[in-house]
């Protein structure tokens, strides 16, 4: 039938239009690259901007063979993760707790939300004090940071789990950690997800303010190096690396809330 | 007020009231070092003799048009931006992405670049604050105006109206809300990351003095300057919270 | 075929002036020869004349909403012409005397009731200090004057889109067009609307152009029917209903009322089949509806 054999204006138009943007996307990427390129050859100060080519030649001749730097990277990235995995297991624990009724959302719910509003930098250099110069208070800070959006997530998303099912799961005799993966998570987990993403969004903001506070090792020593030296090719260099662990992290997010989803697709929600 | 909310004030003020009292009881055995906990009465004084200090208001006065500086440039980029960027789809699809890709990378990161092209003078705060505040001000106004809903646009122009009249009566007050969100988050992030700055690298203002203390082991001092960070935060937050409600109820607080 | 003499004391149709007139009109998205084409309408034809009600009945897809807006210059077409009033309309700028109904209520949420009704003077370019008067005169005819400082959002659906049907109504303009107007509403209140559209012709001589799908009240409401074919819509026939407007809910009770509505299931069947069966088909174009 010619209904059938004429392509559709619909599906065929979507596709070139997708294609067009992408190709305009990349060659403004492009565009931008080459431009910092050439400005940065012919025009910048050496001592502020240098071009693309020469930040990818220091990643290579100066941040990659030094142990110290690659070591303070690492540090880094182990930092990370141990605040993440504390803010994510601490924050579900303590939301649950705090979600678990109405009146104690009612009742502390607020204080939480206190807690978000305070501007947790001016606490660093306490922190620092309290917890010494090394991996303690960078885990400690990127911790705080982390665990208020789960805490928050997960008390939320509780408001929306029938207390019906929570009752009658227990009358059935449920164990309270079978009425958490069975009744409760698939209720939350649209609202935990989200906040398991803000929260590596937050944990890595805290990690990295306080290695950045810390001048005197890790990070925060070699940065300030560099910028007190004005070396700005290593220091992109540094930076870049900070910024691909950081979306590493943050793809390792994705595969957990993916994995997590998986695990629990078979239980009923409701 | 109802009994549950009656109690439920009564639990907040008792939780606050246990922490008080854990502090001054911590203090006044010597149980904790009087470096990372001094006592409550301690730092009272430090406090209350601070604003009354010079240094304070000038210190105070610097974090300020920092802030205000930076987010004010914050504002005139995102949503210059973000509205010109939502009059054509094609652009949004362009380049919203890039602008969404670009402030999941922690901004933070690039703060010593900021050092490095500005000095740590307020110049740099100033920026670091700017470039941060950008992007969600921008992607709030893009959404704001692409998402104006077009049964609105159709309707003002089938009943004859300008470009100038739909901008408007129709356009800005369906984008407001959204806007308005975007200009908060914002101005929240503006405020954190300049005082950031500040803690970080720099000669004068609130965070200088922060970490000045720190440095000095003052704790009280310390003390007494992030306590009053938190009061002004905490209060800005109510503030905004109460402006935003009165704004986006539209006469009878009937509207979203 | 009209199932129907001609009832004395009827003004005849054909003696007043055109007022919408629209000639050879064909829409088609796309490229001309390009496989993703889509040709809309096709090739319509259709003279509206003055204090008529006329209907435009088809089935999903059939571009009857396009015509409306190409009449109402909201949309260009590709081939043909359309005069208003004596003055061709092709897409902006809009022709001056036409309001438009919308099938879901358009009033803004963010203005008062009243707000809404002077700005859309406002638009229509009406004096400033005969806004209110007329504002509330309107809100009146529709027993909606109490709310005339509460949020659209504070009312039902019912009572919003006969607001808004009343914003229209109100600017004075000598043509309506309504985009299926009552689609999202309950029976009872579209039987109530329905009527008071019937008084509203009678009582100014407006001339209405109505897109709907509902066979019952295309009956009820027109002068005459546009039956329309599925894509690409073209005007299969146009029925005549002679009955004197105001028409009172009897009518519906009568026999030629239901001959009609058989008649025009019969012609319009294969039609919707038609149409069902070019949805069905997931390489169909997706334009919208109608």
């Amino acid at each position: 039938m010619a209904m059938t054999v004429r392509l559709s204006e619909g599906r065929d138009g979507r596709l070139l239009y997708a294609s067009r943007v992408r190709w305009a996307r990349g060659i403004i990427i492009l565009a931008v690259v080459v431009a910092l390129e050439i400005y940065g050859r012919l025009f910048a100060d050496p001592a502020f901007l240098q071009p693309p080519s020469e930040v990818l030649r220091a990643w290579f001749v100066t941040v990659l063979p030094d142990g110290r730097i690659t070591s303070a990277l690492g540090m880094a990235a182990f930092e990370i993760a141990c605040a993440y995995a504390l803010s994510v297991t601490f924050g579900a624990a303590i939301g649950l707790a705090i979600g678990s009724t109405a009146f104690s959302r009612l009742a502390l719910f607020p204080l939480i939300l206190l807690l978000y509003a305070i501007p947790q930098i001016s606490f660093i250099p306490l922190f620092v004090l309290m917890f010494g110069l090394g991996a303690a208070s960078k885990i400690a800070f990127g911790f705080t940071h982390g665990v208020l959006p789960v805490i928050v997530a997960v008390v939320g998303g509780m408001k929306n789990v029938p207390a019906l099912y929570v009752r009658g799961a227990r009358s059935m005799g449920l164990s309270k950690l079978a009425i958490i993966r069975h009744v409760i998570f698939p209720n939350i987990a649209p609202s935990f997800f989200v906040g398991l993403r803000l929260a590596m969004t937050m944990t890595l903001l805290g990690v990295i303010l306080a290695e950045l506070y810390v001048s005197t090792a890790g990070i925060g020593f070699f940065t300030r190096m560099f910028a007190d030296n004005y070396n700005p090719a290593p220091l992109f260099a540094l930076i870049g690396s900070l910024a691909a662990i950081a979306l590493l992290f943050n793809g390792c997010v994705r595969i957990l809330e993916r994995q997590l989803s998986r695990m629990h697709s078979g239980a009923p929600a409701g | 007020m109802s009994r549950t909310t009656l109690s439920a004030h009564l639990i907040q003020f008792g939780v606050i009231a246990i922490l008080g009292g854990a502090w001054y009881w911590s203090t006044a055995t010597g149980s904790v070092s009087k470096l990372f906990l001094p006592e409550p009465a301690a730092v009272w004084l430090a406090f209350s003799h601070l604003i009354t200090t010079g240094q304070f208001w000038s210190a105070v006065k610097v974090t300020l048009t920092t802030i205000a500086q930076a987010y004010a440039i914050a504002l005139l980029a995102g949503i210059g931006v973000g509205y010109l960027v939502s009059r054509s789809r094609f652009l949004i699809d362009v380049l919203e992405p890039i602008i969404a890709g670009l402030f999941a990378i922690p901004i933070t990161l690039f703060f010593p670049m900021f050092i490095l092209f500005f000095g740590i003078g307020t110049g740099s705060k100033i920026a670091y604050g700017a470039s941060y505040a950008f992007f969600p001000i921008a992607l709030n106004t893009i959404a704001a105006f692409a998402n104006a809903e077009t049964h609105f646009l159709r309707a003002a122009r089938s009943m004859g109206a300008s470009q100038w009249d739909t901008f408007r009566h129709v356009l800005i007050p369906s984008a407001l809300p959204v806007l308005l969100n975007g200009m908060r988050i914002g101005f929240f992030i503006s405020f954190a990351s300049v005082l950031g700055g500040e803690t970080l690298s720099s000669v004068a203002g609130v965070g200088r003095n922060i970490a000045l203390a720190a440095e000095l082991m003052e704790s009280a001092r310390m003390y007494a300057w992030i306590a009053f960070v938190v009061l002004t935060a905490v209060m800005l937050n109510l503030l905004a919270g109460g402006l935003e409600t009165r704004v986006s109820r539209g006469g009878d607080g009937a509207w979203r | 075929m009209n199932a129907l003499a001609q009832p004395s004391g009827l003004n005849r149709v054909a003696d007043r002036p055109v007022a919408i007139s629209i000639r050879n009109v064909s829409q088609r998205y796309g490229h001309a020869g390009s496989p993703q084409s889509v040709l809309a309408l096709d090739n319509v034809s259709l003279d509206i004349r003055r204090g008529e009600f006329v209907c435009l009945l088809g089935p999903s897809g059939c571009g009857k909403s396009t015509l409306l807006n190409i009449v109402g210059g909201l949309v260009a077409p590709s081939e043909g012409t359309v005069a208003v009033d004596g003055r061709r309309v092709r897409g902006e700028p809009l022709p001056q005397d036409v309001a438009f109904v919308f099938q879901e209520s358009t009033l803004f949420p963010w203005y008062t009731i009243l707000e809404n009704f002077r700005i859309a003077l406002k638009f229509q370019g009406v004096a400033k200090d005969e806004r209110d008067a007329r504002a509330m005169a309107a809100l009146e005819t529709v027993g909606m004057a109490g709310f005339a400082r509460h949020h659209p959002t504070q009312l039902s659906v019912g009572m919003r889109q006969r607001v808004n049907m009343a914003r229209s109504i109100c600017v004075g303009t000598a043509i309506l067009l309504m985009d299926e107007p009552f689609a999202a509403l309950d029976e009872q209140t579209r039987m109530v609307l329905g009527e008071d559209l019937s008084i509203l012709l009678a009582k100014t001589g407006k001339t209405i152009v109505f897109v709907t799908h509902s066979l019952a009240e295309a009956v009820f409401l027109s002068d005459r029917i546009a039956v329309m074919t599925a894509r690409p819509g073209k005007i299969k026939t146009i029925v005549d209903v002679k009955e004197a407007h105001p028409r009172s809910p009897d009518f519906m009770l009568e026999p030629r009322f239901s001959d009609l509505r058989n008649e025009l299931y019969a012609m319009l069947r294969d039609e919707i089949r038609l149409a069902m069966a070019a949805q069905r088909d997931p390489n169909a174009g997706e334009e919208a509806s109608s």
